[in-house]
């Protein structure tokens, strides 16, 4: 009784040390494998690396890491294209539930990375494998239906829509 | 009403068996938890508050050792960035307003004759609150959760665009707790030292330590709310998204450093006006003198209370002032050495030509006119636009608030625990151990903290967790850290003879010092109603002026908890008036406060539904249950 009340308080103070752990700078080999996505012939799918189990999944559960890629879509020119996520005539909105290549973050990974056609650009070489990530992240959590236990607030910038983390305040599982 | 039992003819023991009876809090846990005598509840306080200090310090040892030697491995840049807003928050807002208000809590109501503070079950629920938010504060660092923004939590870094998660939030909230903690105590204490006061103890005989924490207590009426407010517009900008410091949407950022400091600079004096009234009581005991000067003191507090306020924007010179603007705040950041000073040479004047009692609390105080003499000065330096400019985010800054906020209040401090010590545990420190801890303390701060000076003048920047083996740093980084380990031996000592000397240190007996004031007027530690009964005040050293028996007040019921109120200049008995009972309530009502506080970091309708629990403890508080004490 007493061990499930202290693995039950456990839990959750275990999850909030993944929160909000800041990891500024990864291992060179962590960072190196994170590239070591596994992907269906038909470029749709697959299986992020074992490293990034093994990191416990921090593009989508870490509010650092998903404030990183908001900055990263900011000065990387993503708002030419895709607006705030409402998108633009040169690009899909990204807000609306639609996945062209499916809502896996491996493919959204794989999207930034290696571009796709009708004019998505690759960013392989301008990124490196934990920003593509932590972009690919913040794309997916903005799409997503339902908030997260992480995101990113509002910018010290006129307001335009309400901050990621004023979205739905139920919680949902994490992949949609 | 002749039913009711008075006081008026009974023997000591048959009295001192009645008051035992209604005074006295429960055996055991409960009385633990439920008790409201301000001498259970400020040992508490001093006890965590001297806790934090230590967790303080280890994290201080932690960044001596960090930065001991270039390109440091100990510590990443994130866990520095973490550990010294830890630090500062820590000393701050959960050892130094706290302790100090604590000593206040233990020592007013004994100090002015009374037999509890004003609002005991407030005191008690202040503690708990105090406890629950230093927990959370350190219960987050441990979960890699700490804040990580400064102690003063600047925005845009600390605001919600650059600062990710909670970490912000948590230090906001833990300062909400500190909050109410403090703002909780001064209530209680200027309402126990304007209506509590011992018949006859008039305005002008208070004990200057008595006056000093009312200076402070009204400056933590007036300081606190802006930092509330700053605090509260900072969660409300981050939680839902309020623009009070976004420039883009008409917010201001600055407006965040004005709000923080007119908080900030006046919680210095929080800090440093109880030190000057503990001073003033250890030199006037170990001198065997009144203090020189004694209007001129209380003149020099309130005008030091006042001054406060007026100079806040010292810590913004270089955030681009008016000129008039800057010569204004230099004109009043050095006036403020005006009080100061009648102050130091009103302590000379107490010391000149007396032989005084060489005793461990006096060399705190010897230590303390050196230190924050020179930490003064300094303060004079960085007080002059210019100067600051160049030395602004240096480590000379860093220099000069170590000298002034451990020599001015620290070294008070600790000789205030050393002299105290007796009443609180009714053991003497041992005074060989003391010697030898104040000489580490002493000689090792100034070893770890003066060079800090040169280094700033150098060049070395706040902050910083490492720095490059090209830069001239190197030396004197490495004399500083290697002295860190004498200052932090000095306080190993220190804990270590308190430790042993509340078991095994010499009795003391109820006045051990020789001193005047009406605390050593009762037994050590003191009985639960503080006095058998309450004493009539002739002159402002009681004890010096009517050796042998004091003048008592007689009359009081013993059927219920009863104290005397006085009238506020003249202290002329007004009325007879009760004191609560111990209750749970406050305690559970610090937890219900606690969880909404927490909660609210992480969605706003906490403040909806956790108010519930807080409002249905506090009804449950008041609710009169019958007993004497009820009775108007």
């Amino acid at each position: 009784m007493r061990r499930m009340l202290l693995l039950a308080l456990a839990v959750p103070l275990l999850q909030g040390c993944k929160r909000e752990t800041r990891d500024l700078r990864p291992d060179p080999p962590v960072a190196a494998a994170l590239d070591g996505v596994a992907i269906l012939p038909i470029g749709i799918g697959g299986r992020p690396p074992e490293v990034y189990f093994a990191l416990g999944k921090p593009y989508r559960t870490n509010a650092y890491q998903l404030s990183e890629g908001k900055r990263l879509y900011a000065w990387f020119g993503c708002p030419q294209c895709h607006g705030q996520g409402e998108g633009t005539a040169r690009g899909p909105a990204l807000l609306d539930g639609w996945w062209n290549y499916g809502p896996g973050l491996e493919t959204i990974y794989l999207s930034v990375r290696d571009g796709r056609p009708g004019g998505m650009p690759a960013f392989r070489s301008r990124l490196t494998n934990d920003q593509l990530w932590q972009l690919a992240g913040y794309v997916q959590q903005l799409g997503a239906y339902s908030g997260g236990a992480a995101a990113p607030s509002r910018d010290d910038a006129p307001p335009t829509r309400p901050a990621e983390n004023r979205a739905p305040a139920r919680f949902a599982p994490l992949e949609p | 009403m002749s039913a009711q039992p008075r006081d008026t003819g009974l023997d000591g023991a048959a009295l001192d068996a009645a008051l035992a009876s209604v005074w006295s809090a429960r055996p055991g846990l409960l009385g633990w938890f439920t008790t409201v005598d301000h001498k259970a509840i400020g040992r508490r306080y001093i006890a965590t508050a001297f806790l934090f200090l230590a967790l303080g310090g280890v994290l201080a040892l932690l960044m001596r050792w960090q930065l001991a030697q270039p390109e440091g491995r100990l510590l990443g840049p994130d866990r520095f960035n973490q550990i010294f807003t830890m630090h500062g928050a820590t000393m701050m807002f959960l050892f130094a307003v706290p302790v100090m208000e604590a000593v206040g809590v233990y020592l007013v109501p004994l100090m002015v004759g009374t037999r509890n503070i004003a609002f005991p079950r407030l005191n008690a629920f202040s503690y708990w609150v105090y406890l629950f938010g230093g927990a959370l504060l350190w219960i987050a660092f441990l979960l890699d959760m700490g804040p990580d923004v400064g102690w003063f939590a600047y925005v845009p870094l600390s605001g919600p665009q650059y600062a990710p998660g909670k970490r912000a939030d948590i230090w906001a909230q833990m300062i909400t707790f500190t909050e109410i903690a403090a703002l909780a105590v001064a209530v209680e204490i200027v309402v126990t030292v304007f209506k509590q006061r011992a018949p006859g103890m008039s305005l002008d005989r208070m004990p200057l330590f008595v006056w000093a924490m009312l200076v402070t207590s009204f400056v933590v009426i007036l300081a606190m709310p802006a930092v509330v407010l700053a605090s509260t517009a900072l969660i409300l900008d981050r939680l839902v998204g309020t623009q009070f410091f976004n420039p883009a949407a008409g917010g201001d950022v600055l407006l965040w450093q004005h709000l923080f400091w007119f908080f900030g600079h006046p919680e210095v004096y929080i800090i440093f006006i109880p030190a000057v009234g503990m001073v003033s009581t250890i030199l006037s005991t170990f001198c065997r003198r009144p203090i020189f000067g004694y209007t001129a003191m209380v003149l020099a507090l309130v005008s030091i209370g006042l001054l406060a306020f007026g100079l806040w924007v010292h810590h913004m010179f270089t955030t681009g002032l008016p000129r008039l603007g800057e010569s204004f705040f230099t004109a009043s950041s050095m006036a403020i050495a005006v009080p100061s000073g009648l102050q130091i040479f009103c302590w000379l004047a107490t010391l000149w030509g007396a032989r005084p009692r060489m005793a461990v609390p006096m060399l705190y105080v010897l230590a303390f006119l050196f230190t924050f003499v020179l930490g003064g000065m300094t303060g004079v330096m960085v007080a002059s636009v210019p100067l600051d400019t160049q030395l602004h985010d240096s480590y000379f800054v860093v220099a000069h608030f170590h000298y002034v906020l451990i020599g001015g209040a620290v070294f008070p401090l600790l000789g205030a625990i050393h002299y105290w010590f007796p009443k609180l545990s009714g053991r003497m420190m041992s005074e060989r151990l003391g010697r030898w801890a104040w000489g580490l303390v002493f000689g090792g701060f100034n070893l770890v903290f003066f060079p800090m000076h040169i280094l700033g003048l150098w060049g070395m920047p706040r902050r910083v967790y490492t720095y490059q083996p090209e830069l001239p740093w190197a030396g004197l980084n490495l004399f500083s850290s290697l002295s860190a380990a004498l200052l932090a031996l000095g306080f190993l000592l220190f804990f270590w003879n308190a430790w042993r000397s509340a078991r095994k240190g010499e009795m003391a007996g109820p006045d051990p010092w020789g001193a005047p004031t009406l605390e050593w007027a009762t037994a050590s530690p003191p009985p639960p109603w503080n006095f058998s009964r309450i004493p009539v005040v002739e002159s402002v050293s009681p004890l010096w002026d009517a050796p042998g028996e004091l003048k008592v007040a007689t009359g009081l019921r013993l059927d219920r908890r009863e104290l005397v109120l006085t009238s506020v200049m003249a202290a002329e008995p007004e009325a007879r008036d009760s004191s609560p009972q111990d209750s749970i309530w406050p305690f559970l009502a610090a937890i219900v406060t606690s969880v909404m506080l927490i909660w609210s970091i992480f969605s706003p309708w906490a403040v909806v539904w956790g108010s519930i629990p807080v409002v249905a403890a506090l009804i449950l508080w008041f609710w009169p249950r019958g007993t004497p004490e009820d009775e108007s």
